[in-house]
């Protein structure tokens, strides 16, 4: 039997128990979490426009007309009766400033044209602002998934999910007391953790590859068909296929290192801690230290950039913002080589690891 | 062609600070070797570092001139049951044998077969589909004992395997390891029911705090220890003149009377000596029953090399 014939049967032999464990269930939900976010919206934003549109819809070029300075009444007359209008007055005071210019009255309207939401602002009976946003703007929204994308699913769900997985592929074993199984095995310790490392691999890249599709489809689907049509025809492919490409290959990084963690280390909170912040000060690092991280490249391999609020305060912003991107084939070599490092390293490890459930 | 003995070069074991075992030398023949000391005295070090689970601080191991730190050659041709209960979680007895199976590298229907031989060779063949988590305590030692026998290995190592089986299971596993030494194959077992063990064992090793303490053949081992006043129970009717010819031998530590009126218990420091003292007393008309050697079990030879002697 051949190196690797075995190592696709440990791999086997451990996929159902990877997918089906109780112990990380919860991966399920990080991977999910973003569809559900999505859907939601989605789900939102059709309840409204069947709430707001029909009757009290209104047409958007008479909406456009609508200008500061005309009166309640007049907007009224032109566009019609607004989905909801609410009028509030200010209450007198004794302490009054006679000077004091605020307004007596404010009211409120918001009209749906079938695709924007328009607020309008009145002040005593003038119309002073007028705030338009599209319900679903596929252009925001593909921002927000890959603000959600980078921040959430990268950082964290991929993060805590990898912990999930592949700590317990050793670690698990040993709280079993379940470990010597394998050890009796005619199997190198190496063959026995790249089989394990497999394993934990195939369920991570489909659980959260899968993720990433998923709410990927439901951050596009909901929009207008021609929009959607439009962008799998131009640059739509390519986007799914990075996002499911970095998914799959943050299981890659994170899942060698919290694989070596595993046999490493007795708590998996500890390297969990020191990860998390290694990835999150590498923005202040220097270039040569920053390719020591698996967020770095798989930030590279991200097809949108999300840019950060300009209000964000600076320390927030510097441990947020992404180092200069690397290129793409560099990012993946790159990650594949820390991979292979950190998988040597763990070999290493399985050759000296004991059982002694006792001291577990 | 490989060494067909285990050997241990000057082995030493620590966990930290903790003595696993120290200075360890053995050369374990083929046959029936039973290790034997009280909780915690190495036992389980011994049979971990021969297959690996653990590795010797100083020292060198082989197994039929393989290294522990080779498991794909080492497993091929050993099998071990451990005391550890665990399975891979979910696991039936018919997974746990299987996949250990496949694992060696065997077809999906050679692994089926030797499954259900060995199986059905521990008598599991009903409870088989079942989880191995909801099996007895005996059952979980059944089910070990036919994984480690499931590959047919040269050699076999049992860590208690006789605990918490039935007397019929019992005598069916002796059996067992009775065919399995036959064949020129190792069976290297431990336990800390001694009477168990000096009934079947070729050899038997006795530790005691982590260093070997005697080693060999029951009654070699006995031999060895010259100093040691062996006891034999003397069935005779007259009990007091015996005794009292006895105390004029020089080799006599001890004269007692045996319980309810068997005899007498004797204690003498020279076998042959007492051989022939009893050759002379049995020619001077006393009549002696019979002459019963009562410690040459192992547990007496423990106690005394464990105990300091009495």
């Amino acid at each position: 039997m051949t190196p690797l014939s075995q190592i696709w049967v440990i791999a086997k032999m451990e996929l159902g128990r990877v997918f089906f464990s109780r112990r990380s269930f919860w991966v399920y939900l990080l991977a999910l979490f973003p569809t559900v976010i999505f859907l939601g919206h989605a789900i939102d934003a059709q309840l409204k426009v069947k709430r707001w549109g029909g009757e009290r819809g209104v047409k958007a070029e008479l909406l456009d007309q609508a200008q500061s300075g005309m009166t309640d009444e007049q907007v009224l007359a032109l566009v019609g009766k607004p989905v909801t209008d609410q009028t509030r007055k200010r209450r007198a005071r004794r302490d009054d400033d006679p000077a004091d210019k605020q307004p007596e009255v404010r009211r409120y309207m918001m009209y749906f044209d079938g695709k924007r939401r328009v607020d309008l602002r009145f002040e005593d009976g003038k119309l002073v602002s007028r705030n338009a946003r599209v319900l679903m703007n596929f252009e925001d929204d593909r921002r927000v998934y890959a603000g959600m994308f980078q921040y959430f699913y990268l950082r964290l769900g991929i993060f805590f999910g990898c912990l999930g997985i592949f700590i317990n592929l050793f670690r698990g074993e040993m709280l079993d007391r379940s470990l010597h199984f394998w050890f009796l095995a005619p199997v190198k310790r190496e063959v026995l953790l790249l089989g394990k490392y497999l394993a934990g691999l195939i369920a991570a890249a489909v659980i959260f590859g899968g993720g990433a599709m998923l709410s990927f489809l439901a951050m596009v689907l909901p929009h207008d068909s021609v929009e959607v049509q439009t962008f799998w025809q131009t640059i739509g492919t390519e986007h799914a296929f990075w996002y499911a490409a970095a998914a799959a290959l943050g299981c890659v990084g994170y899942g060698s290192v919290f694989l070596a963690s595993g046999l490493l280390l007795r708590n998996p909170i500890i390297p969990a801690i020191v990860i998390l912040v290694w990835e999150s000060i590498n923005g202040f690092l220097p270039d040569v230290m920053q390719k020591l991280s698996v967020l770095h490249y798989l930030q590279s391999l991200c097809p949108v950039p999300v840019p950060l609020p300009t209000e964000m305060p600076a320390v927030l912003k510097m441990l947020l913002a992404p180092a200069a991107p690397t290129a793409v084939w560099i990012s993946v070599a790159g990650l594949l080589t820390l991979t292979g490092l950190v998988l040597f390293a763990a070999m290493q490890a399985a050759r000296r690891l004991e059982i002694n459930y006792g001291a577990e | 062609m490989s060494t067909p003995e285990i050997v241990f070069d000057n082995v030493s074991k620590f966990y930290g600070e903790v003595l696993g075992v120290n200075r360890v030398d053995l050369h374990i023949p083929p046959g029936i070797t039973s290790l034997v000391g009280p909780n915690g005295s190495g036992k389980t070090t011994l049979m971990n570092l021969m297959t690996g689970l653990v590795h010797p601080n100083a020292g060198v191991i082989q197994v039929r001139g393989i290294s522990p730190f080779a498991p794909e050659k080492l497993m091929k041709i050993l099998g071990y049951a451990t005391q550890y209960d665990a399975g891979p979680r979910g696991a039936t007895g018919f997974d746990f044998i299987n996949s250990g199976l496949l694992l060696h590298g065997f077809s999906t229907a050679e692994a089926e077969k030797r499954t259900w031989q060995a199986i059905e060779r521990v008598g599991l063949t009903a409870a088989a589909k079942r989880k191995v988590a909801g099996y007895s305590k005996g059952m979980r030692q059944r089910i070990r004992l036919a994984q480690s026998i499931a590959h047919d290995p040269l050699v076999l190592i049992l860590d208690e395997p006789l605990n918490g089986l039935d007397p019929l299971v019992r005598a069916e596993t002796i059996a067992l390891f009775r065919e399995y030494a036959a064949g020129g194959r190792h069976v290297v077992l431990s336990s800390h029911v001694l009477q168990e063990v000096d009934v079947f064992s070729d050899q038997v090793i006795l530790i005691a705090n982590g260093m070997i303490v005697a080693e060999g053949q029951i009654k070699s081992v006995r031999e060895e220890i010259h100093e040691h006043p062996s006891q034999y129970l003397l069935h005779c009717k007259e009990a007091s003149r015996v005794a009292s010819l006895l105390f004029a031998e020089t080799h006599i530590s001890e004269i007692r009377l045996a319980p309810e009126g068997q005899g007498l218990l004797v204690l003498t420091r020279n076998r042959e000596a007492f051989a022939t003292a009893l050759e002379r007393i049995a020619l001077s008309g006393i009549d002696i029953d019979g002459v019963i050697p009562t410690d040459e079990n192992v547990d007496a030879l423990y106690e005394y090399l464990i105990g300091g002697g009495r």
